[in-house]
């Protein structure tokens, strides 16, 4: 039989819950000890206490026979057993040299009389019952023997009256405790997770998010304060960098279209030569190509810096796919290639849904154009361990493994005598890194097979 | 692309770039277009309160207080309906759907192609023409029910796929215009990113065969280099 310990794991893996366990378990230990000296210190200095009642008992004795002999001593045992307080717990037993009882309360001597030293443990019989109690003996100077004793009717009493009090005070200060440490981890937690909500939110491209600002001013208030001034920081960082390209940007557009325009409005205008006519149409195509690189390679910088995740939405993979498979159909059946989805359930990612269209775009185009004609561009969609999985896998000749490792790198081109700029695949490694994603290549015996994964989140939380 | 479409119509140039500004002033005028052009916001502001345009082409940044989405706020905020298109040399990111938001009817990156700036001057102007959506299209003896969703070619019903209809209704709602590839992506398949692949191409020539399968003459002439026009009056005359 297997149990299922996702739960206890799960709560233990909480910070809140193992402080809050180690600091119940030291206050524990701290309980424990505590309570086992009160104990021992308290029965202790009882017992104490009794074993000065007998030696003094025992003095009182030894001062009568002194006084009146045997026959004081035995007065003096039969007035304290007359006394009823002090007879039920007192024992006496008194014998003269020979051994011959003279008084007491014991049904029988005991074995071992002659060999005690001070006041010792032990039990004896009092009417008919064995009974334990301290005891003293002593020769007195005619060789008559007493033994005083004390038994532990008292101190059994308190004994039991102060383990009482002690248990019940141990249950109190335990629900206390467990009550305390539930209020201790549920307060620990509700701080921490209010800064991982923002903190989750701000990863999701929210980075004008902050975390709510608390009366208190404890550790954690102030983790939250210096988060905040981190996040103030970078906003206003990403804010730069957005304007610095911005300008970038603008002050290279502007040129590259004065360029271009002068270039065609001389194209478009009457040309007499027509070698000059060509190199000018020359110059226009170059001109564009120039434009797409570098357009491509601003794309992937600005998809790089990550500000696009401000716009971040939901968006259905599968409907995402669905359309880019739909827009390459065409070109597929043109080249009698088939184009396969298996995506059994919709799955949902926080994105760009033009960004991630492109990118797939992107990788089922290369499948179509490296495979050619007959080729199968199979693409799956599916969620493993919290991960949304896109593979795309095509049917052609495959990638080398040393120079798989080089794909998406910019300017890259595994085939230089096919048109293109070697920007494509890095574009895609961006968008996959936008989305907090990873992208492999593998063999697809034969072919090359694409893997994407990407977070999928479970509570699409955006308030 | 020398037929003078332009009949007349009035376009307001606002970009402070002057040679741009000329360039562009330059084709317009080829086109049939009279021109004006403004080099800043407060100008444009100025010629847009005192006189009525047929287009308005806008850069997105210009010098002083007023930028370009100023003056199409202000524009719009006055109840003028006419159509803007927002030309923008600002990183792409956002920057179309900002345009857009403010009030533009479309939107052109820098640095762009003549041709494709003039196509979409002319598909707005078009488009401002068509007070209402029609629901029935036709062009020679092709007609496209909007409502019915169905294509006939001299009384033959011809089957179209979703994303071919819709290509189809873009090119019929535009006779005569020259339409790019760019401009098609962006209206049929509502992509802003540029297949590598001339993808476009393969559609329009599946659509192609389709409706020209059917009786009478080719309808969808190629633009080369640029894209396409649907026309019933045969290929537009080459210089």
């Amino acid at each position: 039989m297997k149990f299922n310990l996702d739960p206890i794991r799960d709560l233990w893996h909480s910070v809140g819950f193992r402080l809050a366990f180690y600091c119940g378990f030291l206050m524990t230990i701290t309980l424990v000890t505590t309570v086992t000296i009160v104990y021992v210190q308290t029965i202790g200095v009882l017992h104490k206490g009794v074993i000065a009642h007998i030696a003094s008992i025992d003095q009182t004795m030894v001062e009568r026979f002194a006084a009146g002999g045997a026959q004081a001593v035995k007065a003096e045992i039969e007035r304290a057993l007359a006394d009823t307080h002090q007879s039920e717990a007192s024992v006496f037993y008194y014998v003269d040299a020979e051994g011959n009882r003279l008084a007491g309360n014991l049904d029988a001597p005991l074995k071992s009389l002659n060999h005690m030293h001070g006041a010792e443990r032990t039990v004896v019989v009092r009417d008919g019952a064995n009974v334990e109690c301290y005891v003293s003996f002593t020769t007195l100077p005619d060789g008559s023997r007493l033994l005083v004793g004390n038994d532990f009717r008292d101190l059994k009493e308190i004994d039991s009256l102060v383990t009482h009090g002690i248990g019940s005070a141990s249950w109190v200060a335990i629900v206390l405790v467990i009550g305390g440490l539930f209020i201790f981890q549920q307060e620990l937690n509700q701080s921490i997770e209010a800064i991982r909500r923002t903190l989750t939110r701000v990863a999701a491209g929210q980075i004008q998010q902050r975390i709510p600002a608390v009366e208190s001013k404890d550790e954690i208030a102030l983790l939250g304060i210096e988060i905040n001034k981190m996040l103030d920081r970078v906003e206003s960082l990403m804010n730069g960098v957005r304007h610095v390209s911005d300008t970038i940007a603008h002050n290279l557009r502007t040129p590259l279209t004065r360029i271009q325009l002068r270039l065609q409005s001389i194209a478009s205008g009457p040309q007499s030569d027509p070698a000059q006519k060509k190199q000018i149409e020359a110059a226009v195509t170059d001109m564009e190509d120039l434009i797409t690189v570098f357009e491509k390679l601003l794309q992937i910088a600005e998809t790089e810096a990550g500000a696009r995740r401000m716009g971040f939405q939901p968006v259905v993979i599968n409907t995402v796919v669905d359309e880019v498979l739909d827009f390459y159909e065409t070109v597929a059946t043109r080249q009698d290639a088939r184009l396969v989805l298996n995506a059994p359930t919709p799955v949902t990612l926080l994105g760009d849904g033009d960004l991630l269209a492109s990118a797939i775009a992107n990788l089922v185009d290369n499948g179509l154009k490296y495979s050619g004609a007959g080729a199968t561009i199979a693409v799956t969609i599916g969620v493993a361990a919290d991960m949304l999985v896109l593979t795309i896998a095509d049917s052609g000749p495959g990638i080398p493994a040393d120079k798989r490792e080089k794909l998406g790198t910019r300017f890259f081109r595994l085939h230089p005598d096919i048109p293109g700029h070697g920007l494509g695949v890095a574009s895609v490694a961006a968008v996959c890194a936008l989305h907090g994603g990873r992208l492999r290549f593998d063999d697809a015996n034969p072919g090359l097979v694409v893997r994407m994964e990407f977070p999928v989140h479970r509570h699409m939380d955006r308030s | 692309m020398d037929d003078a479409t332009g009949d007349g119509l009035r376009c307001l140039i606002v970009e402070d770039d002057a040679d741009n500004a000329r360039f562009i002033a330059e084709e317009l005028q080829r086109l049939g277009y009279s021109t004006e052009i403004c080099g800043d916001g407060k100008a444009a502001l100025a010629a847009t309160a005192s006189s009525r345009w047929d287009i308005v082409i806008l850069d997105r940044m210009l010098p002083g207080d007023v930028d370009g989405l100023a003056v199409l706020s202000q524009l719009r905020a006055l109840g003028k309906k006419t159509p803007v298109l927002v030309l923008s040399a600002l990183s792409a990111i956002d920057e179309r759907v900002r345009g857009l938001k403010a009030g533009g009817d479309d939107y052109l990156g820098k640095p762009f192609a003549l041709q494709e700036l003039t196509a979409r001057v002319e598909a707005l102007v078009r488009r401002s023409e068509l007070e209402t959506k029609p629901s029935m299209l036709k062009i020679a003896n092709l007609t496209l029910d909007l409502v019915a969703r169905k294509v006939e070619r001299a009384g033959q019903v011809i089957n179209l796929q979703p994303r071919e209809f819709k290509l189809l209704t873009f090119f019929m709602m535009n006779p005569d215009r020259v339409l790019t590839r760019t401009m098609l992506l962006e209206a049929v398949w509502d992509y802003r990113f540029d297949p590598r692949t001339n993808v476009i191409d393969v559609h329009v020539s599946r659509l192609r065969t389709k409706i020209e399968a059917a009786d009478g003459p080719p309808l969808i002439y190629t633009e080369r280099g640029i894209g396409y026009r649907m026309s019933a009056n045969g290929p537009p005359e080459r210089p």
